[in-house]
């Protein structure tokens, strides 16, 4: 009996949830992340094991599903770089250098465990296929897809609030389930606009033993953006839409 | 044991559990508390001014080579250890003024070298330009400006309207011209993502853009660029008097995430080539120069990046010419120390400048940077060998380079080079078989 009781419950635990359109949930965890077009202030923290710290403040804008661009800000050495992503297109402007150079997106503008395509990330669902969900407790557990090899995880792992919507946990991972780092969504806040999302995002990774990297949104808001911003001529100017 | 010498154990061993408990109080790793991370709102105010720029200082050790032509020719009267010091600081200093869709930006650098000559300081007003905005799609600028226009790492036969840059250096920020420009940008739907028009002015008078070209001309140059089938891709042309008229092609484009390719072609119509045979004859050759380079950048699942470029040097000298080159710089010295008249060297250095003492003054040449991101788990660490070879003379140079930007607006580089090849070779008649550099910059 004990047995039929413990396999009944881990059954129920553990079944793929039909009631849940994963695909519609994805896109809510989307727009309750940001919405569709916005602009937002971001730090990011590379903390060493030894707990030493290095600190990047990033201006980002987006539109649309397949647009984002972000200013750094500071510290002094990085001030006036900027990146841009127009789908798998991924370029870095470097004010010496004077002209965008293609980039991609496993590579680490910043250096530390977060790569380009963290910090330049699109909507998930503009990205991602939902494989499968699970509900596990308040928690949903949607198993994600990448749609092509150019994104930079091929599967992703996110647990998501079932209440507020939004990411608890993400993990990624290689095409053969090798967990490449872990984000963990905390604080949440409401930054107004009915923007109400975790503000603080940790990650570590088994590649990177014992560093950690943490970004926080200090604010974010919706904003509409010409085309025009989102191109390689406009790199330079991005400071101009503050 | 005495009693003495158990108090001093005693002693020891409170003294021992008294820093301990310090250090397990202080010297905890920070990850051992709670994180508190803070973002204070007036960090990322907007202010209408920035000043900023960096300083730096970089010593640097030369290994001379006394048996080439070009020690020859630069030290003939001098007499050098086997080792040169010279020891550099720049100190680069940019602002800016926004207000409105107007925006000022000046950018200065001033350079301090102590040397085998003496000392030298120099500043130079790199760029200074006002710049308009009135929307997202229009941007004029005026004043001096660098364009760097072109797809390759090391070198860019199509940046018409630029300084030559250092393929050794090649993120050193350079001069610019004084420029009228503005871009026009348009967004599309389709494969035809962007199109941004790039028209530019350049007047080129006494005292204005002298060293450009030709005086009392007003040059116009243009760019069109697109990004097509997600291809960047530029047609760039100059016209004007100034130089030959001189157009050219460009194009960059990821085949996967972590696979770029790039190339540019360019033509200068009516290229004036002079020359030097061995006996110090001079001739001169008009032709269209055709310059192209090709080029990936490949970044492994290790984070290893190599960036490697081949360019074809359409204005450069065949092999034969260089060793005619250096042939005349050894006679002329051989004629130096026999009659003491340095007339034959002088006129080897004339024909030098801008001309065989070019960065790179040959036909082919191949590039290979390899640079590892982040080793053995340590981080803002990059460890990188660039090799440059002259490929007809089989000559090169080969530099390995440790790069560290752990420190906050800091960033130390130290670097080696290691100059080879035969006789009569580009890179085998260089001045120095080695050269050791130290830089610190400091971002403020």
């Amino acid at each position: 009996m004990f047995k039929i009781i413990i396999t009944f419950i881990f059954l129920f635990y553990a079944i793929p949830v039909h009631a849940i359109d994963g695909a519609e949930l994805l896109k809510q965890v989307d727009r309750n992340l940001n919405p569709e077009s916005y602009e937002s202030y971001r730090k990011l923290i590379n903390i060493e094991p030894d707990g030493s710290k290095k600190e990047y403040t990033l201006f980002t804008v987006k539109r649309g599903v397949d647009k984002v661009a972000f200013l750094f800000l500071a510290p002094a050495s990085e001030k006036g770089r900027s990146s841009l992503r127009l789908g798998d297109n991924m370029w870095l402007y470097i004010p010496n250098v004077g002209k965008p150079i293609r980039t991609t997106s496993l590579q680490s503008i910043v250096g530390g465990v977060f790569n380009n395509a963290d910090i330049l990330q699109l909507d998930y669902a503009a990205e991602y296929n939902v494989e499968q969900t699970e509900e596990r407790g308040d928690e949903y557990l949607l198993h994600l897809k990448a749609k092509t090899k150019t994104v930079a995880y091929d599967r992703v792992k996110m647990w998501v609030d079932k209440n507020k919507r939004v990411p608890t946990k993400i993990e990624c991972l290689t095409e053969a389930l090798m967990l490449i780092k872990t984000l963990y969504f905390k604080e949440i806040k409401d930054f107004g606009g009915g923007i109400v999302r975790p503000s603080v995002i940790e990650t570590d990774s088994p590649l990177y033993k014992g560093y950690k990297s943490v970004m926080i949104l200090a604010k974010i808001k919706k904003r509409e953006f010409k085309d025009e911003v989102f191109t390689l001529t406009f790199m330079p100017n991005l400071e101009s839409l503050r | 044991m005495s009693d003495i010498g158990r108090q001093t154990i005693q002693k020891a061993a409170l003294t021992f559990s008294v820093v301990y408990a310090l250090c397990s109080v202080f010297c905890l790793p920070s990850s051992a508390f709670p994180e508190e991370y803070t973002f204070d709102l007036s960090e990322i105010e907007k202010k209408p001014y920035h000043i900023g720029g960096y300083a730096e200082f970089r010593p640097v050790l030369f290994g001379l080579d006394k048996d080439t032509s070009l020690y020859k020719l630069i030290f003939y009267n001098r007499d050098e250890d086997a080792t040169l010091e010279e020891y550099n600081a720049t100190l680069q200093l940019e602002g800016s003024l926004e207000k409105g869709i107007t925006r000022l930006f000046v950018r200065t650098n001033t350079d301090y070298k102590k040397s085998y000559l003496g000392e030298d300081q120099e500043t130079t007003i790199y760029e200074g330009f006002l710049s308009l905005k009135p929307s997202s799609s229009l941007t004029i600028d005026m004043g001096k400006k660098m364009l760097k226009w072109g797809k390759g790492y090391a070198w860019n036969p199509v940046a018409f309207v630029d300084r030559p840059k250092n393929p050794d250096d090649p993120e050193l920020s350079l001069e610019g011209f004084i420029v009228a420009a503005a871009d026009y940008i348009k967004s599309l739907e389709g494969p035809l993502k962007t199109i941004s028009i790039t028209p530019v002015l350049i007047p080129v008078y006494k005292d204005i853009n002298d060293t450009f070209g030709e005086v009392d001309k007003i040059n116009l140059a243009g760019k069109l660029y697109l990004l097509f089938y997600d291809t960047d891709m530029d047609v760039i042309l100059l016209t004007g008097g100034s130089k030959t008229a001189r157009y050219g092609v460009d194009f960059s484009r990821n085949i996967t995430t972590n696979f770029e390719i790039h190339g540019e072609f360019a033509v200068i119509e009516d290229y004036r080539k002079r020359f030097i045979d061995s006996d110090g004859n001079l001739f001169e050759k008009e032709f269209d120069a055709k310059s192209y380079l090709a080029g990936i950048r490949f970044l492994t699942e290790r984070e290893t990046t190599y960036i490697l470029e081949y360019y074809r040097n359409g204005t450069g000298f065949t092999t034969d010419e260089m060793r005619d080159y250096f042939s005349f710089i050894n006679t002329a010295y051989d004629s130096y120390l026999a009659s003491g008249s340095d007339m034959l060297l002088k006129k080897g250095l004339k024909i030098t400048e801008g001309n065989y003492g070019r960065i790179n003054p040959a036909r082919e040449y191949l590039y290979l940077r390899i640079s590892q991101k982040e080793p053995l788990d340590i981080l803002y660490f990059t460890p990188s060998i660039t090799g440059i070879s002259n490929i007809a003379d089989q000559s090169f140079s080969l530099s390995p380079e440790l790069l560290y930007t752990g420190i906050t607006n800091l960033e130390l580089r130290m670097k080696a080079s290691l100059i080879t090849g035969e006789r009569l070779s580009e890179y085998g008649e260089k001045q120095n078989d080695y050269r050791v550099e130290i830089r610190a910059r400091y971002y403020f």
